[in-house]
């Protein structure tokens, strides 16, 4: 037999460290493993298939840290456009999906605020369902939201990124008022070396996107999306940085429609550029 | 009006609205005027969210046991001396009123903002029995003399420009009036004071009705209000059944609340409080006092676990002025007697038809800023898609939507459909893929593509190149740090003790 | 006619009465509980615990005052007593040619001695003649001069209740409005005035309560801000003590 490789023999140290065997001598024999923390990839639907690069992104600054992502092939979408327009029955089915997903998992991550606010609208979708409904609640608690992860369970601010460019943040509606993430994004921003930040005017103001909204509401949609474009350009910065790739995609769509050279990034892949993760 | 007679669709609506170039810009201008005066103001009076707290813990508490304190604002205004009238619908409301109009012979009516009043539609009712009603708050004259209806709850004249405005004001006057906010405001103030002088009733709506005492109290800045209660000899006061409060202290929450929210005021500059007709040797205020309490579809949503906080509902207007889909349309785009997303909500729920007001509540993204805003905390988002949900549920749903999220759920229910549909995508999508972006404005893409370029799809989902990716991630990932390590085990215990980790 | 009118409003009670009990029963029946006729415990009766503990001294209860009612266009005088008072007010109306005055009927503006102070002036006392239409006496005076009830600095409000001697027309109708304002009983919150109309319960409330904050104003035209809308455009708070 060969040698393990280099990273797999550190990965059996690391269980080892935490493998604790109880034995108990009596009619049965009842063995409690406690192994390394399961931290589980929720990639969301949008970063599964248009935007693999941010999934990979936060793969790598978490690694940096030791994190090693699980990613549970069995999950598809979180259920939002179904039950945003009212399609419960429908948003259950899919949100079952991620219930199974994630069912082990101590720490579900996602890079997108609205996905995981999704999740804690599920004990509401299963409210007459009493035994999806306990599912639900406990995945409520392990769901985080990319930076919330981060900064709040981790204690990481700091990536040791550098990039020396001018960046405005937009803060997308579900992630800042649905869980609370204001503090987190700024906390990385401020760490990035050589970064200027640039305010984005009326910041907290909806990018117009809405999931469906953007389709059946397009004009309305589409005057609220030119509108904050309008606010990016009176910024004059380089990039644009987000935490939800729908949110990024909706104002990316209408500055590359208005031929703005504006980069637009999620946060993870800015600090992996940063970092050097990438 | 219903939304069926206020032309078409929301969306149609809407159109007008946002090709409505004066209209985009004076709303845009005058909710960010208000947003940002209540911005600071809960700024500078400070602990903002617990005051929204303690504001939203009174009347979820009021409104839960409401049979309680509106028996007892009954009895404690008949004690007064007023006469208390109730009306189950807008239409027992309006005989009531016309009924007392009619037993004291009234020929006007001057009225003060009364949002119930524009819910019942009743100056045209007013009017088709020879009364004339005049609307005596600036904004609502000029709309009244414009034959249009209140496009916000607190600035109801949004829309209108000065220009507009002076002549629709020169047509009363018979004289060029100047376009000129003094000029024209000063003419209203003559005009009106002679309305006042010789009006046989004064009508008005009621910010607050206090339980213990029997009170309405009127909040407002021009002094009509003060008006309509002082000069005619009788007032009449629609109420909404759910406008109670228990005491004069939880008045101070309130006060603190509304003026804020609604224009950044430390307070309006009248708050008054009616505690009955005059007394006998008093020599101003009404000789006779009536309140209507209208139900008219509020207590639809007593019991109701979904919407009953729709009733602490203060009518400050703070989440029109927040949101981004009503800067963009306006009030009038909506179709009813309340607009933005209050009005998204409170329309279809007091008139109980889902499938008539179903587009409404549509118009919205979700963002949640409504509920950010909102002084008593009322979830209005939530709600939103809980009116999607009902409609869809009594089998009103868009038959086209409907088989789509059918669909939707088959296909994303599960992990290998999901991945057969993302590479199907992947290959179709090379007949419109140019430079990286689709621009086609066919078929689906027709209203998304006529603001934006879409992205293509990457050669590899994440999913496709996940093994890839781990490979590389396992072959040199380093040890988590002893303290990162109790960071993460911290966290766990800490969902045990129903803290779990922050959200808003 | 009076007759009728009084039989129809007993008509249209009786009808109301008997509407009462079945709409409070809708209400309970959708709550889903009885008929409440007990007082429900009510934890969060009015402000949160912390905000009752705050209190300005009496200088800056003054200072706060003053700041609040001018930054919404009223103007202040800070005055030593009664005769100062008198003295601005008689200053003030020779200035802008105030030929109508209407007070109210109370001894301390007795005592203020205007009418010796503006012998050109006519002034009417609120009230005191039965043949007189007060609202319109009220309407076309250019000054009208009233005492605050009670004052509250955090918001910049003067109180002023209705009663036979005092008109609420009288703080409405004239051009401008002179308030004096006792300084000693000025209070630092809103809710220190209101607990008093609870404590002393719904039958010693006057008919009208009204708090008055500044000038009268409104924004409904182009969000452009005017002055003296409906109510008196020019008010002068004249602090006292």
């Amino acid at each position: 037999m060969t040698n393990p490789p280099v990273g797999a023999k550190k990965r059996l140290q690391n269980m080892s460290d935490n493998l604790i065997i109880r034995l108990y001598y009596f009619d049965i024999i009842a063995i409690e493993v406690q192994c390394v923390m399961k931290v589980s990839l929720f990639i969301t639907c949008l970063s599964d298939a248009i935007f693999p690069r941010v999934g990979e992104a936060m793969v790598r600054v978490l690694a940096k840290y030791g994190v090693q992502l699980e990613f549970p092939k069995v999950q598809t979408c979180c259920g939002q456009p179904a039950f945003n327009s009212g399609y419960w029955d429908d948003a259950r089915e899919t949100a079952k999906t991620i219930l199974n997903a994630f069912e082990d998992s101590d720490f579900v991550i996602s890079p997108s605020g609205s996905c995981t606010g999704m999740i804690h609208h599920y004990p509401k979708l299963f409210e007459n369902d009493p035994v999806n409904k306990a599912r639900a609640e406990k995945l409520q608690q392990k769901a985080y939201e990319f930076t919330q992860f981060l900064v709040q369970v981790l204690g990481v601010t700091d990536v040791g990124a550098v990039f020396p460019h001018k960046v405005t943040y937009h803060p997308s509606c579900h992630g800042s008022r649905l869980l609370g993430v204001k503090d987190e994004p700024m906390a990385l921003l401020q760490s990035v070396k050589g970064l200027e930040f640039v305010p984005l005017p009326f910041a907290e103001d909806c990018c117009g996107f809405g999931g469906t909204f953007a389709v059946k509401m397009a004009d309305i949609s589409g005057a609220m999306v030119s509108e904050k474009v309008d606010h990016v350009k009176e910024t004059e910065a380089e990039v644009l940085v987000g935490l939800d790739m729908a949110c990024l995609m909706n104002i990316a769509g209408n500055l590359r429609y208005r031929n703005e050279p504006v980069r637009v990034m999620h946060l993870a892949e800015l600090l992996a550029e940063g970092a050097k993760l990438a | 009006m219903s939304a069926k007679g206020a032309l078409g669709t929301v969306k149609e609506r809407a159109e007008l609205a946002l090709n409505d170039e004066f209209l985009r810009k004076a709303v845009k201008f005058t909710t960010e005027r208000l947003r940002n005066g209540k911005k600071n103001a809960a700024g500078e009076h400070g602990n903002w969210d617990e005051w929204r707290e303690r504001g939203r813990a009174i009347r979820l508490h009021t409104i839960a046991h409401l049979d309680y304190y509106l028996n007892l604002f009954v009895n404690n205004a008949r004690a007064n001396g007023v006469h208390v009238h109730f009306a189950d619908t807008g239409a027992d409301a309006v005989r009531i009123a016309l009924s007392i109009a009619e037993r004291k012979s009234a020929k006007t009516v001057v009225k003060s903002k009364s949002m119930v009043s524009e819910e019942l539609h009743l100056n045209a009712a007013l009017e088709k029995i020879g009364v004339e009603a005049i609307e005596t708050d600036l904004g609502e004259y000029i709309i009244q003399l414009a034959g249009e209806t209140p496009s916000h709850i607190v600035i109801p004249a949004i829309h209108k420009n000065r220009y507009q405005i002076a002549d629709l004001l020169s047509e009363v006057a018979g004289e060029k009036l100047e376009a000129d906010t003094t000029v024209l405001a000063g003419f209203v103030r003559k005009k009106l004071r002679e309305r006042f002088l010789e009006a046989d009733i004064g009508m008005t709506g009621c910010n607050f009705a206090i339980a213990e005492t029997g009170s309405m109290v009127l909040f407002e800045n021009e002094g009509n209000a003060r008006m309509v209660t002082t000069l005619p000899k009788t007032q009449i006061t629609l109420m909404g059944m759910e406008r109670i409060i228990p005491s004069f202290q939880d008045l101070e929450v309130m006060a603190t609340l509304l003026p804020r929210s609604a224009t950044g005021q430390k307070l309006t500059m009248y708050m008054s409080a009616i505690s009955g007709p005059r007394r006998s040797e008093d020599a101003d205020g009404p000789d006779e006092m009536h309140i209507i309490i209208v139900d008219n579809g509020r207590s639809l949503q007593l019991g109701d676990p979904e919407f009953q906080e729709l009733l602490n509902c203060i009518r400050c207007g703070a989440c029109l002025n927040a949101c981004p889909v009503y800067r963009h349309i306006g009030g009038h785009a909506y179709g009813g007697t309340y607009s933005g997303p209050i009005g998204a909500v409170l329309t279809p729920a007091l008139n109980k038809n889902i499938a008539e007001w179903d587009d409404i509540a549509n118009a919205s993204s979700l963002c949640g800023a409504c509920y950010e805003a909102c002084p008593v905390k009322i979830p209005l988002h939530d709600m939103l898609v809980y009116l999607r949900r009902r409609k869809v549920e009594k089998g009103h749903g868009n038959k086209l939507e409907g088989a789509g999220m059918k669909g939707f759920s088959t296909l994303l229910g599960n992990a290998k459909r999901f991945r057969t549909v993302v590479k199907l995508g992947q290959i179709g999508q090379k007949l419109v893929v140019r430079d990286g972006g689709i621009r086609t404005k066919l078929g689906p893409l027709k209203g998304w593509n006529s603001y934006r370029v879409t992205p293509s799809l990457p050669k590899k989902s994440f999913r496709e190149n996940w093994e890839t990716l781990d490979q590389q991630i396992r072959a040199d990932l380093k040890e988590m740090s002893p303290e990162m390590k109790q960071r993460m085990e911290d966290a766990v215990k800490r969902r045990g003790q129903g803290g779990g980790h922050h959200h808003g | 006619m009076a007759d009728s009118h009084q039989e129809w409003l007993k008509q249209m009670e009786e009808e109301s009465k008997a509407k009462q009990a079945s709409f409070m029963a809708g209400i309970a029946q959708r709550l889903r509980h009885p008929v409440m006729t007990k007082a429900p415990e009510h934890p969060f009766r009015g402000a949160p615990d912390f905000w009752n503990k705050f209190e300005w001294d009496r200088e800056e209860k003054i200072e706060r005052f003053s700041a609040n009612w001018k930054s919404v266009g009223g103007h202040v005088a800070r005055l030593a007593d009664m005769d100062a008072a008198r003295d601005f007010i008689a200053e003030k109306a020779r200035e802008m040619g105030a030929k109508y005055i209407v007070r109210q009927n109370e001894a301390e503006l007795e005592a203020l001695g205007l009418e010796a102070a503006l012998p050109d002036a006519r002034i009417s006392v609120w009230n005191t003649d039965p043949d007189v239409y007060w609202k319109a006496r009220s309407a076309e005076a250019d000054f009208g001069v009233v005492i605050a009830d009670h004052s509250v600095a955090y918001t910049g409000s003067v109180v002023v209740k209705s009663s036979k001697d005092k008109g609420r027309s009288v703080s409405l109708l004239p051009t401008v409005m002179m308030i004096i304002i006792p300084v000693d009983q000025m209070k630092t919150r809103l809710g220190e005035v209101l607990v008093a109309f609870d404590e002393g319960g719904r039958e010693n409330l006057p008919a009208g309560i009204h708090f008055i904050t500044g000038p009268s104003r409104s924004s409904d035209i182009e969000n452009d801000l005017t002055i003296g809308v409906h109510g008196p455009g020019v008010v002068y708070a004249l602090l006292v003590g």
